[in-house]
């Protein structure tokens, strides 16, 4: 069931009519009913694999914390819960490994050894990554003393199924969601009006702005070679593309889960006025970034073979390099998993080292910088120093995005020389270059009209949440006649200049 | 405290590390230089800190620090 479909919206209008009409102690258990027919209507089949992660994490989670209460001997305990915790990990993780990424390996093997590959037929169940990395996010927490273990296996079902994030997260925390999800919620105006807001808002982002862009991004990154004059066209409308498909799909996401009075982590914070990489990835799918930080990044730095290594590297090369080192090692690691997380292809292993080397190359220079800043008088608060830092991370992103979107990493690379050398703005107003003619949609000046005034309209929201001006409570003071207007206008524009789901496609995210 | 004042001033000079107590929540120390903090104080007092220590109740402050140090040592 696609998020834009009259089936979706009928389908969300039933499960918010239905919450609180029913009593409320009920609640959790009508969100899971609905959770499940969401899923289930998306194939019987990928639903166990939803089952098998939902019953091995609950029942390792009991055991853990059996083992907690019935063991004295503090390293049997520590020894039981990290058997438990590892052959979980290696169980749902092997799952998600197997079904994603085995023809890669096929075809990475069979490149280096000559032979012929046949991609196999693998099932890919909706929004794997994103239920799994939840599922052993809680496993983990439950391992660390973090959260309790979740006693009532239905609702362990809930925390990990809850339809609006299912597909395309974001990835929730036990601590946080689980309380919510459980909890009963009163019909809260506020809710009601601001969701719907935010739903429409998403939507407006993704179907008016995004499905308009991706005309010129698949044109551009399709046939580079027609459109060889065009590659820093194609990249800042992908730019615009992906921000707005993923961005406007947690907006409807957000927007859905707040009907039901449940206030989901956010994913996005502006990510284009980031002024660092670093600062970008606290920005750019955050709940993916914290998850990476707190149960891969620290766990690694902290392990045992890792603090070897900071004893040698502290030797070797003094405390300050030698302090920094293995943290930048574990932060290539963490964008590593990042790349391989994002697809099976080198292009996002390199999307992913790529990232992690600018990283840990700010990390080791962090010293330098702050004498070259003081010795030059550059300011951090000094407004130009601030525009040049979002200028350069915007374009150090935007080359990350050539790997991203291209077919391979060779069509990335000749997409990049060709924007330096072959830069020609008038290819995309010759007549006789129809540049959407690729993707099944003609291209029109309209459409460039539409994306130019999307952006600029999603420009000046994103300056005024930046200088925090919260919208929506601005939104919710307003009398109904002006709330009417807001509502009628984004709901006119999406028919009118926004492209047909099917053209267009659907959420990039939602193929993880 | 005097000793955990001078790591935190060596990795992260611009905070006032006397009186903040939003080091986390404000984004004043990322997660480079938590690990660093890390590093410094398992040498320095010869304490284990584990992933299941680093929440920001026990970085938001020098104060929360110096507890969690004084804590670990106990142990």
């Amino acid at each position: 069931m696609s998020l834009i479909s009259m089936e979706f919206l009928l389908f969300v209008i039933a499960a918010v009519t239905g919450y609180y009409l029913i009593p409320r102690r009920f609640q959790w258990v009508w969100l899971l009913a609905f959770s499940y027919i969401y899923y289930v209507s998306g194939g019987i089949r990928v639903t166990c694999f939803l089952l098998f992660t939902t019953v091995t994490t609950y029942f390792a989670g009991r055991w853990m914390e059996q083992a907690s209460q019935s063991m004295q001997d503090k390293k049997e305990e520590k020894k039981r819960k990290k058997q438990i915790l590892a052959g979980t990990l290696i169980l749902n993780f092997g799952v998600l490994g197997v079904l994603k990424y085995t023809n890669f390996m096929l075809d990475t093997i069979s490149s280096i050894t000559g032979g012929e590959f046949e991609p196999l037929t693998l099932l890919l169940p909706l929004g794997i990554s994103f239920y799994t990395f939840q599922s052993m996010g809680y496993l983990l927490d439950v391992y660390w003393g973090r959260s309790q273990a979740e006693h009532n296996l239905f609702r362990f079902a809930l925390f990990v199924s809850f339809f609006p994030q299912i597909l395309q997260g974001p990835i929730g925390r036990f601590g946080s969601l689980g309380r919510q999800l459980y909890a009963s919620h009163s019909l809260d105006r506020k809710n009601i009006e601001g969701g719907f807001l935010r739903i429409l808002w998403g939507y407006f982002k993704k179907m008016v702005i995004a499905d308009n862009a991706v005309i010129f991004v698949n044109a551009i990154f399709d046939h580079p070679d027609l459109y060889d004059g065009l590659g820093i066209v194609g990249v800042l409308a992908y730019s615009i593309q992906l921000y707005c498909d993923f961005s406007g799909g947690m907006d409807v996401v957000l927007g859905i889960a707040k009907l039901f009075g449940i206030q989901l982590d956010e994913n996005f914070k502006r990510p284009y006025f980031a002024v660092s990489i670093t600062d970008f990835w606290h920005r750019w799918h955050i709940t993916l970034g914290t998850w990476m930080k707190d149960y891969v990044f620290y766990p690694v730095s902290l392990s045992g073979w890792m603090k070897s290594f900071s004893k040698f590297a502290k030797k070797t090369f003094g405390k300050q390099t030698g302090r920094t080192l293995p943290i930048c090692l574990a932060n290539l690691i963490v964008f590593l998993v990042v790349g391989v997380w994002h697809g099976a292809a080198w292009k996002f292993i390199i999307y992913g080292l790529y990232n992690g080397l600018i990283i840990a190359f700010s990390g080791l220079m962090a010293p330098s910088y702050r004498k070259w800043k003081k010795a030059l008088h550059i300011s951090d608060d000094s407004r130009a120093f601030h525009l040049f830092q979002i200028f350069r991370t915007f374009v150090l992103v935007n080359i990350s995005w050539y790997f991203d979107r291209a077919g391979d990493v060779k069509t990335a690379l000749l997409m990049m020389k060709h924007t330096l050398t072959k830069f020609d703005l008038r290819q995309i107003l010759e007549p006789g270059i129809d540049v959407g003619e690729a993707s099944g949609t003609a291209y029109t000046m309209i459409a460039l009209g539409v994306i130019l005034g999307g952006c600029l309209l999603l420009f000046l929201v994103s300056v005024l949440q930046e200088r925090g001006k919260d919208l929506t409570e601005l939104f919710i003071r307003q009398n109904w006649m002006v709330k009417a207007f807001v509502y009628l206008c984004l709901i006119l524009a999406l028919p009118v200049f926004g492209q047909p789901s099917g053209e267009a496609g659907g959420f990039i995210y939602a193929q993880f | 405290m005097e000793q955990l004042l001078e790591i935190l001033e060596d990795i992260q000079p611009d905070a006032d590390y006397e009186t903040c107590e939003t080091l986390i929540d404000d984004g004043i120390l990322d997660s480079f230089a938590i690990l660093s903090i890390v590093s410094e104080l398992q040498d320095e007092f010869g304490i284990t800190i584990t992933p299941a220590d680093i929440i920001p109740e026990n970085f938001n402050s020098a104060k929360a620090l110096y507890a969690m140090v004084e804590r670990l040592r106990a142990e």
